[in-house]
């Protein structure tokens, strides 16, 4: 995939880059660094069993995705995206992304805040940020009958990880 | 004139959602009042939209004055104005039953309001990102809508709600991200016109498709990704329930068909056979598991949280079938499935919020106690099973000619398949509204006897053994809407061919 | 269609006249006259509207009134034409025989929620019109899926769990026939023709479509309507919703739900497909699509009378006689040719007087007796003459004797089948053959109702050899004297108990023997059941009824001076051959533990008589006085020599044996009230008119004008 060069609002088409794999770790490393950091934070998220942690791979997942369209944004040798009244700009990069980043950051922020204040509440009420701990909480109270919800299964070993 | 309808519905509960906070200062129990005003300006705008889309055709709105495809448009078209109409009246109609039993706090009229500003977005906009932007206020607003009772175990399901709705939200931005690389455009009237040009077997389309319909999937709740939905449905008040299961993934699933056919449009869909044969085992798969796993429910919320699961695989499906007349069973179903659990909910929470009913047991032979309620509640559940006359028998209809239709010409395992799974629904669905209606009516239970219930959220303001009026009456006009809509067949044709003849043209 | 399409409000009016009223005996739900006065109002209102129809549509006009267009191309319309005419007149007329019936079975036996119950009838007479007058294939599966849920509160009116299972399996069966198979097969033929209309004679561009498909499409209608009309396998449903109250079986074995499955059924062959074309549509084997429906009828028609041999509770021997009958329609409509349709569409009303009277003379039975099972009907033709009268010729009607309905119908059947046979294909000739023979079977297994009835006392009854695989059968006394009589030493292991044989399995007795007659009980002196509070092992969940009572005396007679028990209770008779008599089966070991006791198979029929329900048994306000309840014929049952049974109910003749009503008083109603005996002889009186003089009677007029609109000239009337 190459980077999209419009700045004039025309189209732009998408090329399929056709190239071995040590081409594109060195020459697109960039997408490379974005499928890892996704499979991280999703890792991240679906392994550890502290709800704060879970938080913290939510965000490695987004911020990968922020990267994606940082990067395909980039623009080689472009300029600012202002036109001034006397120059040829030359290539502008497109504000577009950047201006979809800035609000998926601020969507991102506020997500993380009210998944915190939830922590937080949890915190409060049942004294433990881990998800195994909960859940044997909630079967000793009773919200959850013993096994799961479907009534009378055993439930299975895998922890809380899997239910998200 | 009307054109400056569609901004202000979005902005009006938005900016009123301030009001709760601001005015609470000075006084106490303003914010259901803001809220019933505003929803109620919501319903008069949606009506009047309606009207003007139905009456003379679709119109637009730039935001901002800048002209798409660089601006943001709001869009009001033939299944826009639908959706949009059925989130006012919802929103509206739940305030009625939250006035008795939900929450009372001016910041929980605040999140409701945000909510309703959300979903409106939702259902008008016009700008893939936008989408994705009014997607996540909804989603936010729902995850703290769904905490409002204040209870650790409803914190709890409301974040498990919180990251798997935001890893598919996550998801569709990056499929957006990926048709954005390939088009360079977010407005979806453009990007259709643009991904004609790159060519529909284009990697980079197919995979910012699978992705945007995965992030989808997961909002909607389809069988695999569906495990946060019943306890999010189940932990939160009964008033958030009712709008949250009509409205939110409601909108996912509007949205879904939205990408699908005007942005994406049919020719994709056509080009792409794998994509289409794994939406339509998921959805088929989605139907089976929801329905057999409502069926071994006792808590009735949780029942009808999987019941969604189902309904939702059939809208689905509407999407994997691509033909005219599945994508009319598609909005026909959509619309009618929200207003029947709408319905529903507000019936089991009236019941609740009367008699302390939380399962299925607890209702033996209330029908005696509560004729009306138990009436509309059998209604209601009939016409989810799909018996005529009813509005979730004319969305079966048409979604299982579809199938026929696309089973038939096509030949495909998948199409007949579906056809089958669709017919086959009805059992499935009938598995768990049976049980409910027979304990309901036929338990045989002498109820004078009084018995001792551990009622979970003790709602206040109910006086136990009598329900509340309004919220009453509410629920006898949906029933009665249900089984009228059901002999409107002709007129949701009518009405949705314009939308109809451009996608499939 | 020769005629005039008219443009009339009257079949709306039909279906909405009960819709209504519905409404108003919800409302007068505190004034039983009232509500019960505004069903007969509905009932004859209806019954108005429909006949005041029939003499134009006599004369082939048509009545049509479009209430909306429900989807594109397919509008929601009533249609009154000579079919629809034929039903709805059928429906309509013996409801107001069912609901007098009804009036009088509910308060004879004091049943809880009328209420609801006759609501819930005018429901289901609302969408008995609905589905009799819909033109086309989306509004016959409105009114039919209406009519399933309509039903099933009646179903499961004793909210017993023998009631609730069986409402379940009701829905689940007809909801699966319609909504999944009718449903499946009418969007098919929308999809295959455009078009889901009843035209007379067929759907023209069917015949045009792929054969395969329109296979397919035929086999979802004919067999999701045919779960309704009970086709094997898929007949279970009717068995288990004998469950509910009698007039209610009356309901769905004579009129409604059962007869709305044949009607569809042929509905479906006459206006959808056309005789022709179900005749040609041909599959291996030199079958077609109308032959395999007449197969899959003979069928039916044979294995249900066979099962209905073996039958001891008389409501489930006439629940296999009505899948039997029901077939001998079904496979009527496969044969191509004037008679064999006109046999089976004049078998509808045929067997829908005669199954009528049969039912209500069961529960009047019941009701007066409380007696409910064949074996225990000894000698009862003393005591209930006019209903066993009744019974009688009905049962001879549904042989095909002349001179009754049901030998006109099948006269007509036998006609088609040979000429079939004999012009057509030689498969025909099975056909005839299966109807011929079923012939045999009804007498078969009505005969022994009426002997036992009228030809047997009841000191001195034998078993039925079928009923309990002994051949030669056994002398017995169902009274309960608690003397020995002759020939009762071989009834310990007679009837039942005996692990195998059990056929309706009442044994009971043998379960709660313990000090030689019942567990616990002091007071037994007739030993008809054991004490209301302990009487269950095996048995009855329900503690106070010993429903299916005169059980235990013929066993119990024997063992209680024979058979020596030990401490635990358990029944071991002296096995020693020194004196043991080897003319007579050998007493049995009893543990209590039968497997049978245990699970008792589906011949066990643990409803029955007031189980689950206390019924109070003696009053009667709107019974004759004549009706007196100590002596023991009243519905007080037998309460003459047993204490403590305060609301048992326990069938077989009290100790002295039946009331003997003779002479003058047989006319005098004396038996029972005039509410359940006045619809008996109507409607056994309507069955021998249609025997004696069917074109008069309109039927057969009508029916041949339907025939004759929907078949190719070639094979018109001979």
């Amino acid at each position: 995939m190459m980077p999209i060069s419009a700045v004039d609002g025309t189209t732009a088409v998408g090329v399929l880059a056709s190239t071995t794999a040590f081409d594109v770790i060195t020459t697109r490393h960039a997408y490379v660094a974005f499928a890892l950091l996704l499979c991280t934070g999703l890792y991240v998220l679906i392994a550890s069993p502290n709800l704060v942690k879970k938080i913290i791979g939510l965000n490695l997942f987004q911020t990968a995705i922020f990267l994606l369209f940082v990067t395909s944004g980039y623009v080689e040798g472009g300029s600012i995206p202002i036109v001034y009244p006397d120059a040829a700009g030359g290539p502008y990069v497109s504000p577009l992304p950047h201006v979809i980043v800035l609000t998926a950051i601020v969507v991102g922020v506020s997500l993380t805040a009210v998944g915190l204040a939830l922590c937080l509440r949890i915190y409060d009420e049942y004294g433990t940020l881990r998800v195994d701990t909960l859940r044997e909480l909630l079967r000793e109270e009773g919200t959850l009958p013993a096994g799961s919800e479907a009534g009378g299964r055993t439930s299975d070993a895998n922890g809380g990880e899997s239910r998200e | 004139m009307s054109e400056i309808l569609l901004p202000l519905a979005v902005a009006v509960p938005i900016v009123a959602a301030t009001l709760p906070i601001a005015a609470g200062r000075r006084f106490d129990a303003i914010g259901w009042p803001v809220a019933a005003l505003t929803t109620t300006a919501v319903v008069a705008m949606a009506g009047t939209v309606a009207r003007e889309v139905y009456g003379t055709g679709p119109f637009d709105h730039e935001l901002g004055g800048y002209a798409p495809p660089i601006g943001i448009e709001l869009v009001a078209d033939e299944f826009s104005a639908a959706v949009f109409l059925l989130v006012a009246l919802v929103s509206a109609a739940t305030l009625v039953f939250a006035r008795v039993v939900g929450p009372h706090r001016n910041t929980f009229y605040s999140a409701y309001l945000l909510l309703t500003g959300g979903l409106v977005g939702v259902s008008l906009t016009g700008d893939l990102f936008n989408l994705f932007v009014f997607l996540e206020i909804v989603g936010l607003t729902t995850y703290a809508l769904i905490a409002a009772d204040r209870s650790g175990v409803s914190a709890y399901a409301s974040l498990k709600y919180l990251v798997v709705g935001t890893v598919g939200a996550s998801l569709y931005l990056t499929g957006v991200g990926y048709v954005f690389l390939a088009t360079g455009t977010l407005n979806m009237a453009d990007v259709s016109t643009q991904l004609q040009a790159v060519g529909y077997t284009d990697p980079l389309v197919q995979t910012g498709y699978a992705l945007i319909a995965v992030g989808f999937a997961l909002k909607m709740a389809l069988f695999p990704v569906h495990t946060w939905q019943p306890d999010a449905y189940q932990r939160a008040p009964d008033a958030v329930t009712t709008v949250v299961a009509a409205l939110v993934s409601t909108v996912s699933a509007y949205a879904l068909l939205r990408v699908s056919y005007s942005v994406f449009t049919v020719d994709f869909l056509a080009a792409n056979d794998a994509i289409t044969t794994g939406i339509l085992v998921v959805s088929g798969v989605s139907i089976l598991a929801g329905s057999a796993l409502a069926a071994m429910q006792s808590d009735l919320k949780r029942m009808f949280a999987y019941s969604s699961v189902a309904q939702f695989g059939l809208i689905a499906a509407t999407v994997g079938i691509a033909t005219e007349t599945a994508l009319l069973g598609g909005i026909v179903h959509l619309i009618g499935h929200g207003l029947l659990k709408f319905g529903l909910f507000l019936g089991i929470g009236l019941l609740a919020a009367g008699y302390g009913t939380r399962h299925v047991a607890d209702l033996a032979s209330l029908a005696r106690d509560a004729p009306i309620a138990a009436g509309s509640l059998a209604v209601l559940s009939l016409a989810l099973v799909g018996i005529p006359p009813s509005i979730g028998f004319l969305g079966k209809w048409y979604v299982a000619l579809g199938a026929v239709q696309a089973g038939g010409t096509t030949g495909g395992i998948a199409g007949v398949a579906i056809a089958a799974v669709v017919f086959v629904s009805t059992l499935f669905t009938l598995a768990y509204v049976a049980r409910v209606l027979e304990r309901l009516y036929f338990a045989g239970v002498d109820r004078s006897i009084p018995v001792v219930h551990d009622i979970g959220a003790v709602p206040d303001g109910g006086r136990s053994g009598r329900l509340p009026v309004a919220p009453l009456v509410v629920l006898v006009v949906t029933a009665i809407a249900a089984v009228g809509l059901g002999f409107a067949g002709a007129g949701f044709e009518s009405l949705l061919d314009p939308f109809l003849t451009e996608v499939f043209t | 269609m020769t005629d005039a399409l008219i443009q009339d409000p009257r079949p709306l009016l039909a279906v909405l006249v009960s819709l209504v009223a519905s409404g108003f005996i919800v409302a007068s739900y505190r004034s039983p006259n009232i509500r019960e006065a505004w069903t007969l109002l509905a009932a004859v209102v209806k019954f108005a509207v429909v006949a005041s129809m029939l003499p134009r549509v006599l004369e082939g006009t048509v009545f049509e009134w479009t209430v909306i267009e429900l989807v594109s191309g397919v509008p929601f319309v009533l249609r009154a034409d000579a079919l629809g005419i034929l039903f709805a007149v059928l429906a309509s007329g013996l409801w107001i025989i069912t609901s007098l019936y009804s009036i009088g079975y509910m308060r004879g036996n004091n049943e809880t929620n009328q209420t609801r119950y006759f609501a819930a009838f005018a429901v289901s007479l609302s969408a008995t019109m609905g589905i009799a007058f819909a033109g086309n294939l989306v509004t016959i599966f409105v009114f039919y899926e209406l009519l399933s849920i309509a039903t099933y509160p009646l179903v499961a009116h004793d909210e017993t769990d023998e009631a609730r299972s069986a409402g379940r399996k009701y829905l689940a069966y007809t909801l699966f026939g319609g909504g999944v198979l009718v449903l499946a097969g009418t969007v098919l033929v929308y999809w295959l023709t455009g078009t889901v209309s009843f035209t007379a004679g067929g759907i023209d561009e069917l015949a045009a479509a792929d054969p395969g498909l329109a296979m397919l499409a035929f086999f979802l209608l004919a067999i999701g309507f045919g779960v309704k009309a009970g086709i094997m396998p898929l007949h279970q449903w009717l068995p288990e919703a004998m469950v509910a109250p009698t007039p209610v079986s009356g309901l769905l074995h004579a009129v409604a739900v059962v007869k709305s499955g044949a009607f569809g059924v042929s509905r479906v062959v006459l206006d959808v497909f056309g005789p022709e074309l179900v005749f040609d549509l041909s599959l291996p084997f030199g079958f077609s699509a109308g032959l395999v429906l007449s197969t899959i009828g003979a069928i039916t028609l044979t294995a249900a009378s066979l099962i209905a041999l073996r039958k001891d509770h008389l409501k489930q021997r006439l629940a296999y006689s009505t899948v039997s009958q029901l077939s001998y329609i079904v496979l009527g409509l496969g044969l191509f040719g004037w008679y064999g349709l006109v046999g089976a569409l004049l078998h509808i009303p045929a067997h829908a007087f005669m199954k009528l009277t049969l039912f209500f003379c069961a529960g009047n039975i019941h009701v007066s007796t409380h007696t409910d099972y064949i074996s225990e009907m000894a000698g009862i033709g003393k005591r209930m003459p006019l209903t066993m009268g009744a019974f009688t010729v009905a049962s001879l009607g549904m042989a095909g004797i002349p001179l009754v309905a049901g030998f006109v119908s099948k006269y007509y059947m036998l006609l088609g089948g040979i000429q079939m046979g004999a012009e057509l294909t030689p498969v025909a000739y099975y056909l005839v053959g299966a109807l011929l023979l079923s012939g045999v079977l009804n007498i078969a297994y009505f005969w022994p109702v009426i002997y036992t009835a009228f030809f047997e006392a009841e000191e001195d009854h034998d078993a039925k050899p079928l009923v309990d695989f002994r051949i030669g059968g056994e002398s017995r006394s169902t009274l309960g004297t608690g003397e020995h009589n002759a020939g009762d030493d071989v009834v310990t292991d007679g009837r039942h108990a005996d692990g195998d044989v059990v056929t309706d399995g009442r044994h009971a007795a043998d379960d709660v023997v313990t000090d030689g007659r019942h567990a616990a009980d002091d007071v037994v002196t007739d030993g008809r059941h054991a004490d209301g509070d302990v009487v269950t092992d095996g048995r009855h969940a329900a503690d106070d009824v010993a429903t299916d009572g005169g059980r235990e005396d013929d066993e119990s007679d024997a063992e209680s001076v024979d058979t020596p028990t030990d401490e635990t209770g358990v029944v071991r008779p002296d096995f020693s051959p020194a004196d043991r008599d080897f003319s007579e089966p050998a007493a049995r070991v009893d543990t209590g533990e039968y497997a049978v006791d245990q699970s008792p198979s589906d011949a066990d029929v643990p409803f029955g008589v007031g189980h689950g329900e206390a019924v109070e048994t003696t009053n009667h306000d709107e019974r004759s006085s004549d009706h007196d309840a100590d002596q023991d014929g009243g519905v007080g049952g037998h309460h003459g020599t047993d204490e403590g049974h305060g609301g048992d109910h326990h069938g077989g003749p009290p100790a002295g044996g039946w009331r003997h009503i003779q002479g003058v008083d047989v006319f005098r109603g004396h038996e029972s009230s005039w509410f359940t005996l006045g619809p008996i002889l109507t409607a056994m009186s309507l069955a021998v008119l249609l025997g004696v003089i069917p074109y008069e009677l309109g039927f057969l007029e009508l029916i041949e004008l339907v025939v004759d609109t929907r078949l190719p000239a070639e094979v018109m009337r001979p």
